[in-house]
């Protein structure tokens, strides 16, 4: 005797979401069929045996509740509890960022590295470097991606171990190239703050798609590069590409590392200085981008996404502002 | 947590008093007719402020010691100058001579550090 029981269902932030779902409940003996959807964020539950609702509702609620999903008979007034996530999100993101500008502030990192670049070397600057005033641009880039992706696909983990492998692989051939060749792969200034400023305003957007300002359907709206985003990290290739590609981005330490490359004038030390640097970048960014992977999947993801939308909408117009400076479009506003 | 913001805030202004300290004209020196304007670079650019004296043929000299950061990034657009210094030595750059009430700036490549010399 088949029964059908229709649920609403809150915490469905991402299509992903609707596949775990089903999957979790599915493996109940009980149910014949589960449907989300996640439109009208509800669940059609199709039971084998007669089933009072009230306790259904109960006992499947309890499976998915460590997922941050959460069942009800009614539906829920959203909307306010949306608003009481940012405001918990808000005073977090803040701090985060506040201490961030401390850290830079504070002339902890400014220490003398002497001598030459030596591959030990160059995997100090790289642990400095992963904590410095480079992390707005660099980090805050693989957090809003890694939470984006977070968000919209399941398969997140694999586009980040690629990602970080684009980005290790590419310093190591990019440094040995430059060792190799010299100027004729320099070190453009210009192409690199466009780079920078193309970043930031990535962040920003997907900070404020994070924070819900753009919400979901609205995605559409800065055309061009979120759907390039959205059309290609599902790809292998994409990430790859974007790992690669932080080698061009604006960070002073990157570029002192690439000067040092150049000068070596051999591929194989060129390729293990700029190694070596990524190779002490990593543990910062590995943290960001499997932290934010992780923290996305837990009950917190809600408070998570909306406090990385907050970070990363910060370091975004941080860098966005110093981009500017940089390429002598607007008069210095601070000096950190 | 609004303590925490608001600590931060005074910190940093308090802090940003260590860098914008202006040159008392020790940076800056006049030898065979030719105007030397000393700036260390690490960690940001000092003296951030400095004055010079305007139209006599000049030389800024960015000094490094052990300096990867960005301000190793150095841009001076008005000098059509931006280059990677070396980690550690002193970079002599040529600024022509400056007229008074054209200051010079100079930026790090990310733009977060900048200094301005001042020209009477």
């Amino acid at each position: 005797m088949l029964k059908i029981h229709l649920f609403h269902v809150t915490g469905t932030h991402c299509p992903s979401c609707k596949i775990l779902i089903e999957d979790i409940l599915q493996e109940q003996n009980l149910i014949d069929q589960v449907t989300v959807d996640l439109k009208n964020e509800t669940i059609a539950v199709v039971t084998k045996n007669e089933q009072d609702t009230n306790e259904l509702m109960q006992s499947l609620g309890a499976l998915i509740k460590p997922n941050g999903y959460s069942l009800s008979l009614e539906k829920l007034a959203v909307e306010n509890k949306n608003n009481d996530i940012i405001w918990q999100a808000l005073p977090i993101g803040l701090a985060f960022l506040v201490l961030f500008f401390l850290l830079q502030k504070s002339g902890v990192l400014n220490f003398g590295i002497g001598g030459t670049a030596t591959p030990t070397t160059s995997f100090v600057i790289g642990l400095v470097a992963s904590v410095s005033s480079c992390l707005a641009i660099v980090g805050g880039l693989i957090l809003s991606i890694s939470a984006k992706i977070s968000q919209d696909n399941i398969s997140d983990k694999k586009t980040i171990v690629l990602f970080h492998f684009g980005r290790l692989a590419g310093f190591a051939i990019l440094g040995g190239l430059l060792g190799l060749l010299g100027e004729i792969i320099g070190i453009n200034f210009t192409v690199s703050a466009i780079l920078g400023l193309l970043a930031s305003l990535v962040m920003i957007l997907l900070g404020l798609n994070l924070v819900g300002i753009l919400s979901k359907n609205k995605v559409t709206l800065p055309a061009g590069i979120f759907k390039f985003f959205r059309r290609i990290e599902h790809q292998t290739f994409a990430p790859l590409l974007v790992g690669l590609g932080t080698f061009f981005l604006p960070c002073g330490f990157t570029q002192s590392m690439q000067i040092a490359a150049l000068s070596s004038g051999s591929f194989i030390t060129g390729s293990l200085i700029m190694f070596s640097f990524a190779l002490g970048t990593f543990p910062v960014l590995a943290m960001l981008s499997f932290g934010s992977a992780s923290l996305a999947h837990s009950k917190f993801a809600p408070l998570f996404f909306k406090t990385a939308g907050v970070v990363v909408i910060g370091l975004g117009t941080f860098a966005l502002l110093g981009g500017l400076t940089g390429l002598g479009i607007i008069r210095p506003l601070f000096n950190i | 947590m609004v303590a925490i913001v608001i600590g931060g805030i005074i910190l940093l202004s308090g802090n940003s008093n260590r860098n914008s300290m202006g040159s008392d004209g020790k940076n800056v020196e006049i030898r065979d007719g030719v105007q030397y304007i000393t700036i260390d670079a690490r960690g940001g650019y000092s003296p951030n402020v400095s004055t010079a004296k305007a139209g006599i043929p000049s030389k800024l000299i960015v000094s490094t010691n052990g300096t990867y950061d960005c301000s190793a990034a150095l841009v001076i657009r008005s000098a059509n100058y931006q280059e990677v210094l070396p980690p550690t030595g002193q970079t002599e750059i040529d600024i022509g001579t400056p007229k008074a009430g054209e200051p010079l700036r100079g930026t790090c490549g990310m733009g977060m550090y900048n200094f301005v010399v001042n020209f009477d």
